[in-house]
């Protein structure tokens, strides 16, 4: 059977069931290892799977499987239905869905030099070329870890109100971690590059001379960082800050499914309430949205795995609690539509509530205005550690690339800068942001069993004022 | 089908060939707020082959497994490996056959024919008689696994595995987590986990905002299993090799207090991650990474072993060895007798996010969530909330000062790789906090 006939026999199949969706999916993807300028491995993959999702009675079931004949897809389909009829004795809240239109969609990403036509050979000889640009700098690289990936996702939804949405989407993704030595002493440095598109996305990111400047970087910092100045600072961040804060701490607590609870006993909740809606979190100048329409953007996507239509979703405006990402199991808990929140990163996975291109939309200050007037405060750049608690209240960054600023000048590395501060300070500090908004890909985890997704998430430089810093160890 | 595949592969010109074919029927519930959000199914089955040409390395993955899509793998497989540039340090696969010892408390047929829904609804139950919410999952079911290589080993296994994770809260702030895990239904007591979760919820009481600080802390096995875990992973041969280990360099030096003994007993009966064969078809053993302290092996494949000039640890990862069963050694004391000596300290109970600054330096931080109780001249006097482990991984356990005497499996969403440990006191440990 082609993927079409799968998905429409499931839901057939399903007739019985008060709600019924099928997703087929199947993913052609490429991968390939280079670790301290040896090829590791090479690994091509097909896979496909079918995921059936049903309410039966207030109870949703879901059986996932990749034997696609016939029998097994029926079998599947039956499983799904007699085992949430089973468990309606622990379903005391009925699950019920948002009333939607139904989606009708067949989209996909446009390639300008086509993943298929781009050879293993090249995409080698590019990892091998990005490995040899970095040792050409002289710098002592003990360990040097490079992956290139990329996959075709093809989905095939049907659902049983008359959705029908078929979509292809090409990512790629590389990745790379260093470690940098020198006199015993070493520093690393993780980040990834990711988009939904052709080959053309890889070629733009220019990686070797990037990685070049990286290595480089990490010398200095080894060599020439100095110890954080102590007291109240101002603090200017860069993008690759600015998204990881949008993400952890806007994205992830404004997570209807979180707020509701569903996740409490693993990717945690939300110290955001409902209630909370319409107050204020962020100084008058914070905005933060997250697009998943946005063009080339690794989370993109057109519908969501539930059939709806994806809108931009504004979560802070103005410095106010605007809106949550919303399903429509959560939409329904709320009392309102869903906004096309919901994904799934493979066949064998529900579709949870999760974010897509998150960032801090551009401001009217120049970057370098942002600088003038901070008479003592530092910029920090990039960081490596970083974490947050399940509530998203206490947020950490340990910075890497970071410098202090006198004066409005920046002026020397300094080490290890620590932003260790609550959600609601962090968002009531920023008091200017920049205009020029840029994007970091990543893969975001969420879910049981966990189910890391593709984003992005950005923003433009943003300015704190009178931040106190933490400590190291 | 996986002979087929490594004839095929042989002929085809592959020096080294390992087919495993797996199949899954599992279950799982979640629930939260007291109720079941969600039921969900997995039948599936999946072949994974991986070759060598001349060093030259290369994968895939099919699930639509017939002669033909096995054909159309290894074909392309043999094309990708011409584009491939040999692997000058790959040391090949294990030389079989090999023997089986069938280990036992791997395999119980009741756990597919039990009432799930009522093993959940015990586990809540039990919770709500100190907790006023819980949320959590149920995960139930059979797996196996069959592998065959061009080194002449052929093996086969099945196993079952029951597990439950539950979290249970009282007011604000007061939580507690805990988990049973078993690979029989006779090992597996939800209702005692649902229990513990909700006293823990119960101790946390009105937590107040913490302080930042050096104490000495008593972790449950909860919250220190995501910490061996990692320490077990970090030995590694591959993490050492790629700069993600602290580990790299210290052979036989010390990397913990002499306290610490951390082995992987990938054979150990009834262990939740027990299996009888590595990834390359070498019966598995019981491996030594930290003995008292000190920094044993690191865990090998055949090629990685071939490398260090050592023997296989039965550890494969073909690319990257990993371990199965993780167990921390335990000490003499009890658990009681060790809160008692406590003056002033911290029982942290749970830790999650861990994420680390430098992993050749070991710096990280890690977040303590659910209960964090006060303890005072031995006594539980209150909790804190708001905390941040900020630490060097092997500083600390180099200060870890005791450890109970009773081991408890752990496995859950934060601790992927099952570990058997008990309660750790550690001393000094650094706390911080968000600073405004």
């Amino acid at each position: 059977m082609v993927a079409g006939d799968i998905a429409e026999f499931a839901l057939k199949a399903a007739a019985k069931a008060d709600y019924a969706e099928a997703r087929f999916e199947s993913a052609r993807s490429n991968e390939f290892v280079l670790k301290n300028g040896v090829l590791e491995a090479s690994e091509t993959s097909d896979t496909a799977g079918l995921c059936i999702r049903v309410i039966v009675k207030g109870a949703q079931g879901s059986a996932f499987t990749n034997m696609l004949g016939k029998p097994f897809v029926k079998a599947a389909v039956n499983r799904a239905i007699k085992m949430a009829g089973q468990c309606v004795k622990i379903a005391k809240m009925p699950i019920k869905f948002s009333p939607e239109s139904p989606g009708k969609a067949n989209y996909s990403v446009a390639e300008r030099i086509p993943l298929a036509d781009v050879s293993s050979d090249v995409k080698i000889r590019e990892l091998v070329n990005i490995d040899k640009s970095m040792l050409a700098t002289g710098v002592n690289l003990p360990a040097r870890f490079l992956t290139l990936r990329d996959e075709t996702r093809e989905k095939y939804y049907v659902n049983s109100e008359g959705s029908f949405v078929r979509s292809k989407i090409p990512r790629v993704l590389f990745d790379y971690m260093l470690t940098a030595s020198s006199d015993g002493k070493t520093m690393q440095r993780m980040f990834s590059f990711g988009a939904s598109a052709g080959w053309e996305a890889f070629k733009k990111w220019a990686v070797a001379e990037k990685l070049a400047e990286e290595a480089n970087l990490l010398k200095k910092i080894l060599h020439t960082a100095q110890p954080m100045p102590s007291g109240e600072l101002d603090v200017v961040l860069s993008p690759e800050l600015v998204g990881i804060a949008s993400h952890e701490s806007v994205g992830h607590p404004y997570e209807a499914d979180r707020i509701l609870g569903r996740e409490a006993a693993q990717a945690g909740e939300s110290f955001v309430t409902r209630e909370m809606l319409g107050t204020k979190i962020g100084s008058d100048v914070v905005n933060v949205v997250d697009d998943p329409r946005l063009p080339g953007s690794y989370g993109y996507y057109l519908f969501d795995d539930e059939g709806v239509k994806a809108n931009r979703r504004y979560l802070i405006k103005n410095g106010i609690i605007n809106s949550f990402l919303q399903n429509r199991w959560s939409g329904a808990s709320f009392g309102i539509a869903s906004n096309g929140s919901s994904r799934s990163n493979s066949w064998d996975a529900e579709p949870i509530v999760r974010m897509a291109n998150t960032y801090v939309m551009a401001g009217e200050y120049a970057t370098e205005e942002l600088f003038k007037d901070i008479k003592k405060g530092v910029y920090i750049k990039s960081y490596m550690e970083w974490n947050i608690d399940d509530k998203r209240f206490n947020q950490r960054y340990t910075g890497l690339e970071a410098y202090l600023i006198e004066n409005g000048e920046l002026k020397h590395l300094v080490r290890n800068p620590v932003l260790e501060i609550t959600t609601p300070v962090f968002w009531s500090s920023v008091d200017a942001v920049g205009k020029n908004v840029e994007y970091v890909a990543g893969n975001c985890g969420k879910g049981e069993p966990m189910q890391g997704i593709p984003v992005w998430f950005g923003g433009p430089h943003i300015r704190l004022r009178k931040i106190k810093f933490g400590a190291h160890i | 089908m996986i002979t087929y595949a490594v004839k095929k592969a042989v002929k085809l010109g592959a020096t080294d060939a390992v087919a495993q074919l797996s199949k899954e029927n599992r279950s799982q519930i979640r629930f939260a707020n007291n109720t079941m959000t969600t039921l969900q199914n997995w039948e599936t089955e999946k072949l994974e082959l991986f070759l060598s040409f001349n060093k030259c390395i290369v994968s895939t993955t099919i699930d639509i497994i017939t002669k033909k899509s096995v054909d159309d793998a290894v074909a392309n497989l043999a094309k990708l490996a011409k584009t491939a540039r040999p692997k000058e340090d790959f040391g090949g696969i294990a030389q079989g056959p090999f023997k089986y010892r069938k280990i036992a408390g791997g395999y119980d047929k009741r756990i597919l024919n039990c009432d799930l829904a009522d093993k959940v609804d015990g586990a809540i139950n039990a919770a709500l008689k100190n907790a006023q919410k819980t949320a959590g999952v149920l995960y139930a079911g059979e797996e196996s696994v069959e592998l065959a290589t061009s080194g002449g080993a052929h093996a086969s296994e099945k196993g079952t595995s029951i597990e439950l994770s539950l979290r249970a809260f009282c007011a604000k702030d007061e939580s507690g987590h805990s988990v049973s895990c078993s690979k029989s239904l006779s090992g597996f007591n939800p209702e005692a986990a649902g229990s513990k979760a909700a006293l823990l919820a119960r101790l946390a009481k009105s937590p107040v905002e913490g302080s930042p600080g050096k104490y000495d802390v008593l972790f449950d096995p909860m919250a220190f299993a995501d910490l061996v875990a990692l320490t077990a992973g970090f030995a590694s041969a591959f993490y050492v090799e790629t700069g993600f280990s602290f580990l790299a360099d210290k052979l036989g030096k010390p990397v913990a207090s002499p306290a610490v003994s951390i082995s992987d007993a990938a054979n150990m009966p009834g262990g939740f991650g027990t299996e009888s064969f590595d990834d390359e078809g070498v019966p598995t053993q019981t491996t030594d990474i930290i003995k008292r302290g000190t920094l044993n092996t690191y865990l090998h494949n055949t090629s990685t072993a071939r490398k260090y000039l050592v023997k296989t640890t039965a550890n494969a990862g073909l690319i990257n060895p990993s371990p199965r069963n993780v167990v921390l050694e335990p000490g003499p004391r009890s658990k009681e007798d060790m809160v008692k000596n406590i003056r002033d300290g911290l029982y942290i109970t749970n830790v999650w996010y861990t994420r680390f600054q430098n992993y050749k330096t070991s710096d990280f931080s890690t977040i303590p969530r659910d209960a964090i109780l006060v303890i005072k001249d031995g006594e539980f006097v209150g909790s804190v909330k708001n905390v941040r482990i900020t630490e060097n991984l092997e500083g600390l356990l180099k200060r870890v000062a005791a450890v109970s005497n009773k081991p408890e499996w752990v496995h859950w969403w934060e601790v992927e790789t099952p570990v058997y440990l008990p309660y750790v006191f550690a001393e000094k440990v650094n706390i911080t906090k968000s600073t405004m």
